[in-house]
């Protein structure tokens, strides 16, 4: 919301809260000069300020207002309690209409509506004559025709043109006048006498009548044009709905199921046209057509006729234009996509797997023959072996844009339940990961959005309180970093609430009132199974089983989640991926004449071991102090450690570790196969592959890897305050 | 209180439409068929509104709206005639003939009145 509009909702405020107590006063002191005039300037100021900021229907109805005081002021009508009863009543309606151009209504539109109709016909009996003065003038497209009525923004204008047999079927004009009040109020009537004849030539039995009239009605179209049922056929009949419901139309447009629909019949199921107006339109373009030769005939499109007919505003036409080119536009692009089972796909995949250890295989054994030749063949066959391991994994990528986008009605839907108003922003949609991930993650995702709806971003008048934007912002943001898809979940609400998880998880005996935990340890809590600090349980989340099967759940596929917050600021989640579950570049390394698989992302550097440092879990690297993991030692390898070991230098969500090897062995595509589930709860291991010679080996779980040097470390500095104690 | 003519062949439907017509504060009058209602009409009833069946032995609806139009007095009385959705086509021939309106039945006693409230002066 713009500082503007801001400064009006706080401005109308204000204002109507004076007129409240000047109306209050006014009815135990109803001859006070002072106090009518403060009424009316309140009200004049409001209408003023609504005007600037193109409130229309605070404007219109405050407008009819101060006509009624005015007319207070100069004692043309008396303060009566049924006057001030009213007036108090307007200030109410008032208040809800600026609530509504802020979005907080507690009433729906149409509820709104009717409410305004209604106290505009009881003002009317305090205007001049009994006639309420016109709301002021809007330009409104579309009601040129005739320029003298002044249809006001909530006016549905009805142009109807009797036919000259009217009278002799009993009917009387002034009766469709007196019935269309049932369906609401009549503003204004014009009556339209141009096709009445000279006297001599008139008729008294014959209508020459016409009328344009501006009525106020929360009635839908087809209702009004009910009115007109018995005189359809031989009347002239156009109803323009009024230009306040133009939104509403565009919006259900909007949300009309993507169905090919000819434009006529996206209108008529919206309600913005009535089958009789389109039938009479469709003949009109028939019969343009008969007019034109053969040869120039074509179309003039229905659009276009019915906005000449003054049936339907332009605006509507357009958006319903655009929603069947956008249909079409999926349609088409739908064509250009060949659906495949994903079954399909994946026995692609394992046998492009296969096809990479074959592959594997043969450059081994060239090489063992030293066969020129056949090396360079084989080194060709690689290479597109994986061009082609790459193009069928890209087969089951998908954009993470769609996951994305079906949280935009999450989050609406929940603002509505929860009273906030939240943006959301999507960016990096066209990140692209295995669809496979994607179907996985949609749950997590969603818990994670609505924990942040629900207890990260605060209510309005909460945010306002505290100095920020009352409408809160919810980021979702996607993007590739070294091998891994990372997918951000960021809200800019009140962030976590440190010492109420820290007291939680001591309550809950998650951990020991006395450690000293860091900051980043306290948010790490949230993800522990039974914590929730939310006071109360909605039905959104806050019973505290989401944050720790969230977790579950991403480790599952290899991911990670991260948290990070600050008081007042928001939380940040971060969730990291693996690309693809199938197939990795892996740098491999033998231990204890066992080959093992690191993930070739992962790999920073290679270097060698210092011999010097043997005894401890880290180590010098360029005057860093890197912690390290024997694999040796920490898989309780049998042999002696060579007399030169390396290190592997790997890297993972800002953290790194070295891994203490005896062998590099080179780069090399490994085929993930998972491990059975006895094996589930090794540590350190993610999987396995098979290599060109036929030997299995395992792929090390990196960060697992990197968890286990820190606590290495630290149970060795642990030690020796043991032993002094 | 304004005066409505109700034409039917129907007992039931005399008896329950009039029934509304006499609660919602009408004077009634009936006839179970056109030549009855022609004949009540010619004994000096003026009715204000005229609400007659389609469908009745003797002369039929359409033939009894054209009668009552051609008598002076009654040249703007607004006529309705009883119709159910399966008579459409009927609807424009009975126009022709000088009807106002058209009732759908069956009818709810609010439709009944309301469209009564349409067409009454």
């Amino acid at each position: 919301m713009d500082e503007l509009k801001q400064v009006f909702l706080q401005e109308s405020g204000e204002q109507l809260d004076a007129l409240e107590s000047l109306l209050l006063e006014l009815e135990a002191h109803p001859d006070d000069e002072t106090t009518l005039n403060g009424i009316f300037r309140a009200a004049h100021t409001i209408k003023g300020a609504a005007g600037m900021v193109e409130a229309v229907a605070v404007e219109s109805f405050a407008h009819v207002v101060e006509n009624v005081l005015d007319r207070l002021r100069n004692h043309e009508i008396a303060v009566t309690t049924e006057l001030a009863a009213l007036m108090l009543a307007c200030t109410d309606h008032l208040r809800v209409l600026v609530a509504s151009e802020a979005g907080t209504a507690q009433m729906g539109a149409a509820e709104i509506d009717a409410q305004t109709a209604s106290l505009l016909a009881r003002l009317r009996a305090f205007g001049p004559g009994g006639q309420v003065p016109q709301a002021p003038k809007t330009e409104e497209p579309g009601v040129q025709r005739i320029p003298s009525l002044q249809t006001g923004h909530n006016c549905w204008h009805i142009s109807v043109r009797f036919g000259p047999e009217v009278l002799r079927q009993g009917m009387d004009p002034e009766n469709f006048l007196r019935f269309l009040e049932t369906v609401g109020n009549i503003r204004h009537v014009e009556t339209l006498a141009d096709r009445m004849p000279a006297v001599a030539e008139m008729d008294p039995e014959l209508c020459y009548l016409g009328f344009e009239i501006a009525l106020e009605s929360a009635a839908d179209k087809q209702t009004i044009e009910d009115v007109f049922a018995f005189v359809r056929d031989e009347c002239q009949l156009s109803i323009l709905p009024p230009n306040s419901k133009v939104n509403d139309y565009v919006e259900l447009i909007e949300s009309l199921p993507e169905d090919t629909l000819r434009l006529g019949e996206i209108l008529v199921r919206i309600g913005a046209l009535t089958a009789d107006e389109l039938s009479e339109g469709l003949r009109t373009q028939a019969m343009d057509d008969g007019e034109a030769p053969a040869a120039e005939r074509h179309d003039k499109p229905i659009g276009e006729i019915l906005v000449a007919q003054q049936v339907v505003q332009p605006e509507v036409v357009a958006a319903a234009v655009a929603k069947q080119t956008q249909v079409s536009e999926k349609k088409a692009q739908d064509a250009k996509l060949i659906r495949v089972p994903a079954d399909k796909l994946d026995h692609l995949i394992n046998l492009v797997g296969e096809l990479v250890i074959a592959g594997a295989a043969t450059s081994l054994l060239a090489h063992k023959r030293s066969d020129g030749e056949l090396i360079e063949s084989s080194s060709l066959l690689t290479r597109l072996v994986e061009e082609i391991r790459d193009a069928s994994l890209q087969l089951r990528t998908v954009q993470i844009g769609e996951t994305f986008n079906r949280f935009h009605r999450l989050v609406r839907d929940a603002c509505k339940d929860l009273g906030k108003d939240v943006e959301l922003v999507i960016s990096g949609g066209e990140t692209e990961l295995d669809k496979s991930i994607v179907e996985k993650i949609g749950d997590p995702l969603m818990h994670l959005v609505r924990n942040s709806l629900d207890h990260g971003i605060e209510a309005p008048a909460v945010r306002e309180a505290a100095g920020k934007n009352q409408r809160g912002t919810l980021l979702l943001n996607a993007y590739h970093d070294a091998g891994n898809i990372v997918i951000e979940v960021a809200d800019d609400g009140a962030g976590l609430n440190r010492d109420k998880i820290l007291a939680k998880a001591i309550e809950r005996g998650l951990v020991d009132p006395d450690t000293h935990l860091s900051d980043r340890e306290i948010y790490d809590l949230i993800f522990a199974p039974g914590l929730s600090t939310a006071d109360q349980v909605t039905n959104l989340s806050g019973r505290g089983v989401g944050m720790d099967v969230v977790r579950r759940n991403l480790q599952a596929l290899r991911g990670t989640i991260n948290v990070s917050s600050q008081a007042g600021q928001g939380t940040r989640l971060t969730l990291r991926l693996p690309l693809t579950l199938a197939i990795i570049d892996g740098f491999l390394v033998v231990s204890a004449n066992r080959s093992y698989v690191i993930p070739l992302d992962a790999v920073v550097e290679c270097v060698e071991r210092p011999e010097a440092e043997h005894e401890r879990n880290y180590f010098n690297l360029r005057g860093q102090v890197l912690p390290s993991v024997c694999l040796r030692e920490s898989f309780s390898l049998a042999g002696k450690r060579p007399a030169r070991e390396s290190v592997v230098v790997v890297q993972y969500a800002g953290q790194r570790a070295g891994i203490v090897v005896d062998r590099l062995a080179g780069e090399l595509q490994a085929v993930i196969k998972p491990l059975g589930a006895i094996f589930r709860h090794l540590q350190g291991i993610g999987g396995s592959t098979i290599l060109g010679s036929g030997e299995v080996a395992l792929i090390l779980d990196i960060p697992a890897l990197i968890k286990i040097s820190g606590q290495a470390e630290q149970r060795l500095l642990a030690r020796p305050e043991q032993r002094s104690a | 209180m304004k005066t409505i003519m109700l034409v039917d062949d129907s007992a039931t439907v005399l008896l329950s439409i009039s029934g509304i017509l006499s609660k919602a504060g009408f004077q009634v009058v009936t006839a179970n068929s056109a030549e009855d209602g022609q004949k009540k009409l010619a004994a000096g009833t003026k009715p204000d509104l005229l609400i007659t069946d389609l469908n009745m032995p003797g002369m039929n609806g359409i033939e009894f709206i054209k009668v009552v139009r051609q008598r002076a007095e009654l040249r703007f009385m607004p006529i309705l005639f009883l119709t159910t959705e399966s008579q459409q086509s009927k609807r424009a021939e009975a126009k022709a003939a000088g009807a106002s309106g058209w009732i759908v039945k069956p009818a709810t006693a609010d439709t009944l009145l309301n469209t009564i409230k349409l067409v009454l002066r």
